[in-house]
């Protein structure tokens, strides 16, 4: 059984080499919108380079066919070079490395508070179900899917920091940034609550927990319906299936018959959701992060975008591919965990 | 025929029970003043085609009848282990879990949809024998021990008994539960009781005839075929030995000759376990080889009961003669009863069956015919033979 496992997850591993190139092939042909000019500044990696545009061009051999283009590219992109941005002047990888923290910190902590809240929802709507608290979870929650994030997030800085001078913008307090940036606190991850609890810092983990709970409220409220209706949906379909009569015929209670039986069941194509979720808020939250200052992958993402930075842009473009590409394959191997019949296909 | 007690030979009595699903297309008046009975240790097969109410009884007599249906009327007797008689529709779910599976117990049509997927089959009987027969085990596990250890009583040892007396003796100590709750001590304790369950399954499938049992037990529903799959709903359904087995079409999906063993199983189990067996099915043959008595159903109601011979060589009902009629025999031209299955949201008035029946007479529109004894054991269902008898 575990070794049909191993072949499965080694099996997903190797068809993730054709992804990754068809994915940079995608990122690739965009770029073929571009004239050589512009595209010469992916290879440009110090601003002193920007005098040597046609050199560039001819040394990177923009102006020939294209299959030579792209192994030239990818290359660079090998060697972890994504071009210089001109809107952040600095490196795109150096970008993309330190802004991601921030994103991750959101991430980490609002994705899980989604997922559980979506699958309690759901799971609740559906076995009570038309009643009361179905009708009134499916509301509630389709509310806040309807609201726009910036909104929202205006709206709740405004009460809580404007009205009540709580829970401030931004990703520390003045004097907690101050420590972070000197020498004493070590950073090991870029994400404050983490690195606050390895230095054994407490205050500075509760001030960026502080900071934190307004965006991840934003984003719970808006994302949960998203989980919760897959997982109603989910729910009332095996509810109805013939096992899980078979399972009350064989005088199990009706917590036993949901939790071990209808749930299980229920949860797999919640999985899949749950990834892409996931990789969706890894790859940055563009308008959550801009109203809370948590400046992220998203935030830079669309700062590049409105200022034509195409490395940066591009940059961003192949980082959301991979992540996406590795939730998928987390997706894949979390399915295969948790249904059986997936092994043998 | 309503509320008339249940003499001491019968196991379970259906009374004029009536069935009804609510729909968005009206009302669907699936089963209407059925009635039935098994006596202990007898089959009871019953007839009719698909939508005649059948399935929809079969789960009502364990309460589980499928949403929106709703009973509007009726009762069903049955008697229980210790002699006593409860009426299944008015217990409340913690009494009717101590009913389901240990007393009354069920196998599907479709055993590859009645074992959940993702569960190991293992697992899926553990659930049954847990539910009802966990202090049995428990005691079980006890005398393992003793046996295994004697007299040497080390920490663990000592452990293991406490967990287990405790189980059996006092199952809300908090010291238990706690126990229960730390991962490694539990299993550790717990390691003992799932061996002697899984020595229990594995008796057991070897009854069911299954090849390889300790393979078996690790595998998924997926793995095995339709005849295994319901050798294990079989299994399951028989974990605790109940009073009463309902089979649901358990042979219609299988190959003809994996249906053979299968009937072969039941009708062996069955002497083994002494249970009586109410065995659905629209298929003649098999009627005619695994009852005791039959019961012809016809959209929602029942029209005709009688030993199994009896009915083939003296069906009285039209429709019991039309469905003996439509068994193709080699060299005869194939017959089938004319007209189509009622439409059970608008239901024909009187007998359901007036609109089809090459007898109808004029009262047939108006009067539902009750189920009247003809002869000794024979009851029919219609008003050609109303009046011949006193019942």
């Amino acid at each position: 059984m575990s070794s049909n496992l191993r072949t499965y997850i080694a099996r997903r591993l190797i068809l993730l080499v054709p992804t990754l190139i068809g994915m940079t092939v995608l990122v690739f042909a965009i770029t073929q919108l571009f004239d050589p000019i512009e595209r010469a500044a992916l290879y440009i990696t110090e601003p002193r380079q920007a005098r040597f545009v046609k050199e560039i061009i001819a040394k990177y051999g923009l102006d020939r066919p294209v299959y030579i283009q792209y192994f030239n590219w990818i290359t660079q992109v090998i060697q972890g070079n994504l071009g210089w941005s001109q809107s952040l002047h600095m490196k795109v990888l150096d970008a993309l490395v330190t802004r991601f923290p921030a994103t991750a910190e959101l991430a980490i902590y609002s994705t899980p508070l989604i997922i559980l809240f979506g699958i309690y929802l759901g799971k609740l709507s559906a076995i009570k179900r038309n009643t009361v608290i179905d009708h009134a979870s499916r509301v509630v929650a389709i509310i806040g899917w309807s609201l726009p994030s910036f909104w929202l997030g205006i709206v709740l800085l405004a009460i809580f920091y404007g009205g009540m001078g709580v829970f401030p913008p931004g990703r520390l307090s003045e004097w907690a940034e101050a420590l972070v940036r000197s020498g004493e606190f070590k950073l090991y991850t870029g994400l404050y609550t983490i690195d606050a609890l390895i230095n054994l810092n407490f205050s500075v983990f509760l001030d960026a927990i502080y900071h934190l709970v307004l965006p991840v409220i934003t984003l719970t409220t808006i994302n949960v319906a998203l989980i919760m209706r897959v997982m109603r949906s989910s729910m009332l379909e095996q509810l109805n299936k013939m096992y899980i009569t078979a399972a009350r015929a064989r005088g199990l209670d009706e917590k036993t018959v949901i939790d071990r039986h209808a749930t299980r069941n229920a949860l797999i194509p919640v999985i899949t959701l749950s990834g892409l979720l996931a990789a969706g808020m890894l790859s940055g939250v563009v308008i959550t992060e801009t109203v809370f200052e948590f400046k992220g992958v998203g935030y830079f993402a669309a700062h590049a975008a409105t200022q034509l930075d195409i490395p940066a842009v591009l940059g961003f473009a192949l980082f959301a591919g991979i992540l996406f590409i590795l939730a998928n394959l987390i997706v894949d191997i979390l399915y295969a965990y948790i249904d059986p019949r997936i092994r043998l296909g | 025929m309503s509320n008339k007690p249940l003499s001491l030979e019968e196991q379970l009595k259906v009374n004029d029970l009536t069935v009804r699903f609510y729909t968005y297309e009206g009302i669907v008046k699936a089963v209407e003043k059925a009635s039935l009975k098994i006596r202990k240790g007898e089959t009871l097969g019953i007839v009719g085609e698909t939508g005649s109410g059948k399935s929809v009884t079969a789960l009502t007599i364990l309460a589980l009848t499928p949403s929106p249906g709703r009973v509007e009327d009726g009762n069903i007797l049955f008697r229980k282990r210790d002699s006593s008689v409860i009426d299944i529709l008015r217990m409340n779910e913690h009494q009717l879990l101590q009913i389901r599976g240990k007393e009354i117990s069920m196998i599907f049509q479709e055993p590859n949809a009645a074992l959940d997927p993702v569960c190991k089959v293992g697992e899926q009987i553990t659930e049954a024998i847990l539910a009802h027969r966990l202090r049995e085990m428990v005691e079980k596990s006890i005398e393992v021990i003793k046996k295994e250890k004697d007299n040497e009583y080390d920490l663990w040892t000592r452990l293991e008994t406490w967990t287990y007396k405790e189980m059996l003796n006092n199952p809300s100590d908090v010291r238990l539960k706690i126990i229960q709750k730390i991962p490694i001590i539990r299993d550790i304790t717990k390691r003992r009781l799932r061996q002697v369950i899984r020595q229990e399954i594995v008796e057991l499938l070897k009854l069911m005839e299954i090849p390889d049992p300790g393979r078996v037990i690790d595998a998924y529903p997926h793995e095995l075929s339709g005849g295994m799959q319901q050798r294990i709903v079989i299994a399951i359904a028989l974990a605790c030995s109940p009073l009463l087995l309902i089979a649901d079409e358990p042979t219609t999906n299988l190959d003809v000759t994996v249906q053979a063993q299968i009937l072969d199983l039941i009708n062996r189990l069955k002497e083994k376990f002494g249970s009586s067996i109410i065995y659905i099915t629209h298929d003649m043959g098999v009627v005619a080889e695994i009852s005791d008595r039959v019961a012809v159903m016809y959209a929602g109601s029942v029209v005709e009961v009688a030993p199994v011979k009896e009915l083939f060589r003296n069906p009285l009902h039209p429709y019991t003669k039309g469905l003996l009629e439509s068994i193709p025999r080699p060299g005869s031209p194939l017959k089938s009863i004319p007209g189509t299955v009622p439409n059970l949201v608008d239901p024909p008035s009187g007998c359901r069956f007036h609109p089809r029946c090459a007898y109808m007479m004029n009262k047939c529109k108006e009067i539902m015919p009750r189920l009247v004894k003809v002869s000794e054991d024979h009851y029919v269902a219609c008003l050609l033979y109303e009046g011949e008898s006193d019942d």
